[in-house]
């Protein structure tokens, strides 16, 4: 920031008072950022750093340089989790952005008993993941599942077991998270319909335009801004898919759905093998911050073109 | 005109809510009151810890959920009502040994000292001694009560020398099977896989809804068991006990889980099967699905408990199968109690620990849960064998268990085994002859490490 010469003069004292003012204001947020996020991303990279065995406390903790990294990538598993986690997150993401703008553009119209169905839309979202992790291993039970009722009724013998076959298991939870999550696109997608007038609407219909044309032309230009917000944080978010995968299959069959965080997780927790689980973070912690880094200077640009 | 209004409705509620705020909201006193709640809840907080201290000693037991819950409720009550002022605290963990395990060295690791006494399954010793987690017991079990014991339970709880934990029941795998439907085609119960996979045949193709096999294949702690207990009945090894080298690309651990891929897997058992944990392949057992089952010795109790089973009275239990040319040998499972070397009430946990491995308690588990005690002379008990005949049948198998290998870095062993494992029973194209060399490798690594 740069505050120009002559001004600083007379408005010095005021200015101070103001600026250390807003310092103390904005200390609280720093400090719980820098304890909750800054200190264990830094705390990542060094451990990742080391050989730390918690079940060979005789080895010490010797400092192997990028050996845990070089390790990493020649780990075929760590690669298949990846491709897991990549898979997981494309999948989902486009499914709950395509139906979260369904959703939002439903429930942005006005009708009797809007008020319930917009209740209604968000409650996957409020449910805690565990729970509707489990609500979704139920669902796809072999034997008493609700899926293979829906699907077979009463022909017992067709049932499948969902979560025992390596496609249907990456399927069953990619569902889920669709599921639970696609409410939160369509929030933020609705946040946007609601900013445009519907004078626009008006107009274009005055001018005959068809309702796909009021669509490609009015709607869909105009919440732009908030389809790549959606997009941002769902990625961010599915690429840190955790909870289903423990509570659902556990990374199983055949580690079909081992995706990068769980298995990071069997690294450090199961197995504590502490700095090659912190390495796995830091890869993790990479991408993220590779995606968000693209997706911020795209989204900056087009909020700078929209809103001059 | 009425489009206007319409509209003009839907912003009112908008611009109510944002006019409230710079007439009531006053930023420092609405600070001040969240200040002045937080630091009551911290104080508060604070007094609990120092109240309940204040009032006698309490012993805090980290255990899992129990099959039968009010047993375990019957035992803390004797114990709290024989030492007055002392209270246990128990607090329950997850179901699954591995879930168990990542909660428990959680605690562990970072020296909590709200953990006293905590349950330990048998593969855990190594890794726990060897990280310092648990107390060496050797000056409160001695050699002479360690005698009491079955030998390889002892041996398993056996580090360097020293002893870590103090065996509370012993579990081996166990072939349950039903009566019933043996009688009736004039069976005995197999003596090999591929006589159960005839019989088990023979049943199903004359019963509607019903499958030959249930067992745990899900990708966890219990496949390795399940996968093992093969492995051994056809005189293969997981790692060689006087080379110390990874066994599973050798022929028998081949023929084995080539076995298991080709006849068991979405033949003589269901599918779904590769999901399964114990509680979900019992459930297909007591609803009268399965012929056979592979269990623990609790699940005994569980099917002839005619409120929970479908099939009480008409459970068999037998040794496992074998191969043809190999001999039965299940895997040694059960629990054992530990104490924490950062708990601060090592007196008081090791009075527990002496009081659950008494031989009354152990009878009492064994009469009511139904869990195998880990001291020999209790089979001898008139009462005990009155009660569970089934004990005669299965003290031959405890004898003869297998320990599953025994390394600190075990959990990392058996999470490369699981992953192979469960590739080659769910994947008909996994090649088992690379993967099981692939695996092999990948274990010499982490043996490498920790020899």
């Amino acid at each position: 920031m740069t505050i120009p010469t002559r001004s600083v003069h007379c408005l010095a004292p005021r200015r101070r008072r103001e600026r250390l003012f807003a310092a103390a204001l904005l200390f609280p947020c720093f400090a719980f950022v820098a304890v909750f996020a800054f200190y264990p991303i830094i705390h990542s990279l060094y451990l990742s750093l080391y050989r730390i065995i918690l079940g060979l406390p005789g080895l010490s903790q010797p400092f192997v340089y990028l050996e845990n990294y070089r390790q990493l990538w020649g780990d075929a598993v760590a690669r298949h989790a990846l491709a897991n986690t990549f898979l997981f997150v494309a999948v989902s993401t486009t499914c709950e952005m395509l139906l979260g703008l369904a959703m939002a553009l439903v429930i942005n119209r006005s009708f009797r008993g809007r008020g319930l169905i917009r209740a209604a839309v968000l409650i996957p979202w409020a449910i805690p993941t565990v729970v509707a992790s489990q609500m979704w291993r139920f669902i796809n039970n072999d034997h008493y599942g609700l899926l293979n009722f829906l699907l077979y009724g009463s022909d017992l013998a067709s049932y499948q077991a969902w979560l025992a076959d390596p496609t249907f298991a990456m399927a069953a939870v990619v569902v889920a998270d669709i599921w639970k999550t696609s409410a939160f696109a369509a929030l933020i997608i609705l946040a946007g319909l609601q900013t445009i007038p519907d004078e626009l609407y008006e107009a274009a219909r005055l001018d005959g335009a068809t309702a796909w044309q009021r669509f490609t032309r009015i709607t869909l230009p105009l919440i732009k801004p908030a389809l790549l917000i959606a997009l941002l944080f769902r990625t961010m978010d599915a690429f840190r898919v955790f909870d289903l995968v423990f509570v659902m299959t556990q990374g199983g069959p055949a580690d079909a759905t081992n995706v990068l965080q769980f298995y990071g997780y069997k690294k450090m927790f199961a197995e504590g093998l502490l700095g090659y689980g912190a390495t796995i973070s830091v890869l993790v912690f990479l991408i993220i911050l590779a995606l968000s880094l693209v997706y911020v200077r795209f989204l900056g640009r087009e909020i700078m073109e929209e809103r001059p | 005109m009425r489009r206007r209004r319409r509209r003009g409705r839907r912003e009112a509620p908008m611009d109510r809510i944002s006019s409230r705020y710079p007439e009531g909201f006053r930023p420092g006193r609405t600070a001040a009151v969240f200040l002045v709640l937080l630091v009551l809840c911290l104080s508060f907080a604070g007094c609990g810890q120092e109240a309940k201290k204040a009032n006698g000693q309490i012993l805090r037991f980290y255990t899992w959920k129990p099959n039968q819950p009010e047993v375990w409720e019957e035992i803390v009550r004797i114990f709290e009502a024989e030492h007055p002022g002392v209270k246990v605290w128990r607090e329950i963990g997850p179901h699954s040994s591995t879930s168990f395990h990542d909660l428990l060295t959680q605690k562990l690791k970072n020296r909590s000292k709200y953990l006293d006494v905590f349950l330990m399954d048998v593969v855990w010793t190594a890794e726990f001694a060897a990280a310092g987690w648990a107390l060496a017991l050797d000056d409160r079990f001695p050699r002479t009560e360690q005698s009491r014991y079955f030998a390889n339970v002892i041996q398993a709880n056996t580090y360097g020398g020293k002893i870590y934990g103090v065996p509370l029941y012993i579990d081996t795998g166990m072939l349950y099977y039903r009566k019933d439907l043996l009688a009736k085609h004039r069976l005995t119960p197999p003596k090999t896989w591929p006589e159960l996979v005839r019989q088990a045949g023979i049943i199903t193709a004359g019963e509607p809804d019903i499958y030959g096999f249930s067992a745990q294949f899900k990708q966890y702690e219990g496949l390795i068991c399940n996968m093992m207990e093969f492995i051994l009945a056809n005189r293969g090894r997981l790692i060689h006990p006087e080379t110390g080298k990874a066994a599973l690309a050798d022929q028998p651990a081949r023929e084995a889980v080539q076995f298991v891929r080709n006849q068991i897997i979405g033949k003589t058992a269901p599918a779904g099967i590769l999901a399964y944990e114990e509680p979900e392949s019992l459930a297909l057992f007591v609803q009268g699905k399965a012929v056979f089952h592979r269990n623990w010795p609790y699940a005994w109790e569980a099917a002839n408990d005619p409120s929970r089973s479908r099939v009480a009275g008409k459970v068999g239990i037998a040794p496992l199968p074998a191969f043809p040319g190999g001999a039965s040998r299940a895997a040694l499972g059960g629990w054992q109690l530990g104490i924490s070397r950062y708990s601060e009430n090592k007196e008081l946990a090791w009075k527990f620990i002496a009081f659950l491995s008494s031989p009354r308690i152990q009878k009492l588990l064994a009469l009511k849960a139904s869990l195998a005690p880990t001291r020999k002379d209790i089979y001898d008990d008139r009462d005990i064998l009155a009660v569970c005949p089934q004990f005669r049948e299965m003290k031959r198998a405890f004898v003869s268990a297998a320990p599953r290998p025994v390394s600190p870095l075990y959990p990392a062993l058996s999470n490369v085994m699981q992953r192979y494992f469960s590739r080659a029973l769910s994947g008909a194209a996994a090649d088992i002859n690379r993967e099981s060399l692939a695996v092999a490798a990948e274990m010499e690594q982490l043996l490498t490490l920790a020899p």
